[in-house]
């Protein structure tokens, strides 16, 4: 914005040094003349020096009108896009959640799926007609196919022919654009792509006379003239499709004379330069057509996504006489705000359409009956995906120059899924307002949301925000807080690395006493106070113990925890101290997502990804950012780990949250608390999703919650809502799932009330208990332990 | 400004809706039993009652069948169709000298079945004929994880392994 706005300035100035100049020479030879002689010769020396400045200015003007075209017309934001929609047999999707998924699309509901997006349910089967696109430099032609389901599952996927398609993938839906500080956002339409009906509604409603003047229709400017005059008012405006174009490249709204002609000069310029059709088609991008907040939405293309959610050429007649009726005053007759201007309006333009022939009379009352169709705030909202742009455009500044972000149409493929970001952010404010319901006078809570796909870390949706398409303080990126007890695992993973403890091992859930390096004595204590004595490794983590934990982290060694939390991922290496292993240590639910994902995926390490490739305007060049994994953990004592992460849903802090989702679905994950209960987190994952979800408060003020009473709620809702597969994982060569009783840690039967299945090193399996209410371990297994302790 | 107050009300007012139905459905296990004093709901915590005297009681013994495995293990799954048909897609665009490509499709058959060792063992000699080797090593140990009891594969990964770690120490 700024260079554009320099360019005009500099070039008035030069302008208006060379009048003087000029003017002065000419005032040096009339002194030597006589009067009369002297008096003509000035005012026709005036006169050559006013056409000679004018020829100068207007040149000028149009030198500058031409570069200024130039610029634009090739002056396209990145567009950024969600990942496609794929369906195959086996895809666990049900019908309405499919048609949620077109509908998000753009696709709508006919009677025959006979056209690019258009679909039909017969029965338990769907028919679509999938759109043409280009993903990355792969072409995918239109297909017009038939969904077959079985349940909440795909069965099969048939195209025109009858034959079975092992895959199907949709256009993906355009989440928002890189565009610039000034916040004009646009979609470049190629001329195949504009229906000719746009263009004579265009000429029609606008610019009549357009095919005949040369920039300013003079006619029409006394035609416009006289109907005001007689009116008294302004009625009619002459201003043609080129002068609007000219306007529209300088953002100035000043009704000045001196504007008027630079705008006419300009005008005339341009027609002087290029041939209609180029005029008409840099028209029919470049008109502003709607404002979203900061984002100013210009040009015909993003328009119809904007007020529609879909292409331009799929506009029915009242749709696109409502785009055109917003060229008049997009504020004016906003559809949302003013629906009965924007209808009356619309009703007009039709009218005329069909009074000048260009659609026939029928057509034009039939449209003139349709409702206004645009997406409702709730769809404009969901369209907006600012969390997730907010993380796309950091991740891209890193790499890209901002001026190729905003100005060399790029395509940005990312990693977003729609209908996790829905679901994810439903929930948010689903159980915020739950959670709220319940009191009285407490301050909002605000909340954050990231689901990952762990083997890839693709961030699937990111809510930063409990009010979404809010592009404000981004929580789940910028809010750096005590992660409190998410940080046991860690302390685990590191203990079962050391090789000294298994999750069968005892450790001693009773008061300890840490003597910190300022001298002071720091006192761990159990979230209730309680001690609960000798307890195996994997109750200490499911229960959250704090007392436990401090005494396996001190014997496991700070530095050790502080290494492993930055193989997981960590950026910035935490400092040593006690207070660590209870989760003194901020980060953001983005940095704890990182974490745990390294845990979901098995102790391999990938940065979480939000862009997955960058593809030139012309599909050329294709910039990827291919998946890469670097092993952070061993994977026998992360599938161990993790055995256990699954026993603190199923019997620890992770139960209510557990229980809110199918009694099948094997999830693993872990509560954390902040002093005081300022932070409520849960982060956990299923077989494909990674989940961390957080609540708190702004001003850091206690919010009364617990990782399981706050965000568990969210992490549960999110997962209940969106399709998901259990946690699975094979075992490692080296390892045993073994069968242990909760409270003694001795080998026990699956039947028992207390038996909890863990995974440990083949050979470390613990002794078998007698009974199942055998609490008393064998005295042999306490020896043998203490020998391997102390010789190994 | 006013947009955003309206979409958020308009959500508010479509979250209402929602707050009938129960919050937590009801689990597999009974419910805790209610112990005397019961504590506040917000004061009960990232805690869990000491098992012995409360807490989760599981149900008895005869009531309770034989549990699944938590962590089901499952087999090496057969390869449903649309990651089959992205593999054979990658084979030939590999095969076509397109490296990039063929990586490209098996991310795409990763992002079905991410738990398919094969398809990390072919990511990872892709990465190998691109010049990757620390890659390819880290896409074997990956695949070794997931092979489960595939000797066949177990096998390949173990190949895989051996050449691209002999090629990180530059000698291949």
């Amino acid at each position: 914005m700024t260079t554009r706005r320099k360019r005009p300035a500099a070039k008035k100035k030069t302008t208006r040094k060379k009048a003087p100049a000029r003017k002065k020479r000419a005032s040096r030879r009339t002194r030597r003349g006589g009067i009369f002689r002297s008096l003509v010769g000035l005012a026709l020396l005036a006169g050559l020096a006013a056409t000679v400045g004018f020829a100068t200015y207007a040149a000028l003007l149009g030198v500058e009108i031409s570069r200024e075209f130039e610029a634009r017309r090739w002056d396209v934001p990145a567009q950024v896009f969600a990942t496609p929609l794929e369906l195959y047999p086996g895809r666990s999707i049900a019908l309405d959640e499919l048609v949620a998924e077109l509908r998000r699309l753009g696709y709508r509901e006919a009677a025959s799926a006979d056209r690019p997006g258009r679909y039909r349910i017969s029965g338990a089967a769907l028919d679509v007609m999938t759109r043409a696109y280009r993903y990355g430099a792969e072409e995918e032609p239109s297909r017009r196919v038939s969904i077959e389901f079985a349940g909440r599952q795909v069965a099969r996927v048939v195209d025109a022919v009858g034959s079975d398609l092992p895959l199907l993938r949709f256009d993906p839906l355009q989440i928002g654009s890189v565009f610039p500080v000034h916040g004009e956002d646009r979609l470049i339409l190629e001329p195949a792509d504009v229906p000719p009906l746009l263009i004579d509604a265009l000429k029609a409603i606008e610019d009549r006379r357009f095919d005949q003047h040369h920039g300013i229709d003079i006619k029409g400017v006394l035609r416009a003239a006289f109907v005001n005059l007689r009116a008294g008012e302004i009625r009619q405006g002459a201003s043609t499709l080129t002068q609007q174009l000219v306007r529209s490249y300088f953002l100035s709204n000043e009704r000045t004379w001196s504007r008027k002609l630079r705008e006419a000069v300009m005008a005339f310029a341009l027609e002087l330069h290029y041939e209609k059709d180029e005029l008409l088609h840099a028209y029919i991008n470049e008109v502003y057509l709607a404002q979203d907040g900061a984002r100013a939405i210009h040009g015909f293309g993003l328009g119809s996504r904007f007020y529609f959610g879909k292409p331009l050429d799929e506009l029915e007649l009242h749709e696109l006489a409502l785009l055109v009726a917003q060229v008049r005053g997009p504020t004016y007759y906003n559809p949302k705000r003013h629906p009965e201007r924007a209808l009356a309006r619309r009703n007009l333009v039709l009218e005329q359409l069909a009074s000048q022939g260009i659609v026939a009379p029928d057509d034009a009352q039939q449209a003139a009956a349709r409702e206004l169709d645009v997406l409702g705030e709730a769809g404009r909202s969901a369209s907006y995906y600012a969390a997730f742009l907010s993380l796309v455009r950091r991740q891209l500044f890193e790499e890209y120059p901002r001026d190729e972000l905003e100005r060399r149409g790029l395509q940005v493929l990312t990693t977003l899924d729609p209908a996790i970001q829905a679901a994810a952010e439903s929930a948010l404010i689903r159980e915020l307002d739950s959670i709220q319901a319940n009191r009285e006078s407490a301050p909002p809570l605000e909340g954050a949301v990231v689901v990952t796909s762990p083997h890839n870390a693709e961030v699937l949706a990111l809510v930063g925000s409990r009010k979404s398409g809010y592009d404000g303080f981004n929580r789940a990126l910028d809010a750096r807080r005590p992660i409190g007890s998410l940080i046991k695992p860690v302390v685990y993973l590191a203990a079962l690395e050391s090789k000294r403890y298994t999750l069968a091992s005892t450790i001693d859930d009773a008061p300890i006493e840490i003597r910190l390096e300022n001298g002071q004595t720091w006192l761990p204590k159990n979230f209730d106070d309680r001690a609960r004595g000798v307890v195996p490794v994997v109750r200490a983590l499911a229960e959250s113990l704090n007392m436990a934990t401090v005494r396996l982290g001190m014997d496991v060694g700070l530095e050790r925890i502080a290494d492993l939390l930055m193989r997981l991922g960590l950026e910035q290496r935490p400092r040593p101290y006690p207070s660590l292993l209870l989760g003194a240590l901020s980060a953001t639910p983005y940095e704890v997502a990182q974490i745990y994902n390294s845990l979901a995926n098995g102790g391999f390490r990938t940065p979480l990804k939000a862009v997955r490739a960058v593809v030139s305007e012309d599909g050329e060049r294709v910039q990827r950012y291919p998946l890469e994994i670097m092993s952070a953990a061993a994977a026998d004592d992360v599938y161990a780990l993790n055995s256990a992460l699954v026993q603190v849903m199923e019997r620890g802090t992770g139960g209510s949250a557990r229980r809110a989702l199918g009694a099948d679905m094997t999830v693993a994950g872990k509560t954390g608390t902040s002093d005081d209960l300022r932070d409520s987190w849960f982060a956990g994952f299923t077989g494909d999703r990674l989940v961390v979800a957080w609540i708190g408060n702004d001003d850091n003020q206690p919010t009364g919650l617990t990782g399981a009473t706050g965000a568990g709620r969210v992490w549960a809702s999110v997962l209940r809502t969106i399709g998901t597969v259990p946690y699975t994982a094979p075992p490692p060569a080296e390892t045993n799932l073994t069968w242990i009783d909760l409270d003694t840690g001795l080998a026990t039967e699956p039947t028992c009330p207390r038996a909890v299945q863990i995974a440990v090193p083949r050979g470390e399996e613990p002794p078998l208990a007698r009974s199942c209410g055998d609490i008393r371990p064998r005295p042999g297994a306490q020896i043998r332990r203490f020998f391997r302790r102390t010789f190994e | 400004m006013n947009r955003h107050a309206l979409i958020f009300s308009l959500l508010l007012a479509t979250a209402g809706c929602s707050t009938a139905q129960p919050l937590i459905v009801t689990a597999p296990r009974p419910a805790p039993a209610p112990r005397a004093p019961a504590p506040a709901p917000e004061a009960e915590p990232d805690r869990f009652p000491p098992s012995r005297d409360a807490g989760f009681p599981a149900p008895s013994a005869e009531a309770r069948r034989i549990p699944e495995p938590v962590i089901p293990a499952e087999p090496p799954p057969a390869a449903p169709p649309a990651s089959a048909a992205l593999l054979e897609q990658s084979r030939s665009q590999r095969a076509a000298g397109s490296l990039a490509a063929a990586a490209a499709s098996i991310e795409r058959a990763l992002r079905i079945d991410p738990n398919n060792a094969e398809l990390w063992l072919e990511l990872g000699e892709i990465k190998l004929a691109d010049g990757d080797p620390l890659q390819a090593e880290q896409m074997a140990r990956k695949a070794t994880t997931l092979a489960g009891g595939d000797f066949r594969l177990a096998a390949r990964a173990e190949r895989l392994l051996a050449v691209a770690a002999s090629c990180v120490r530059g000698d291949c």
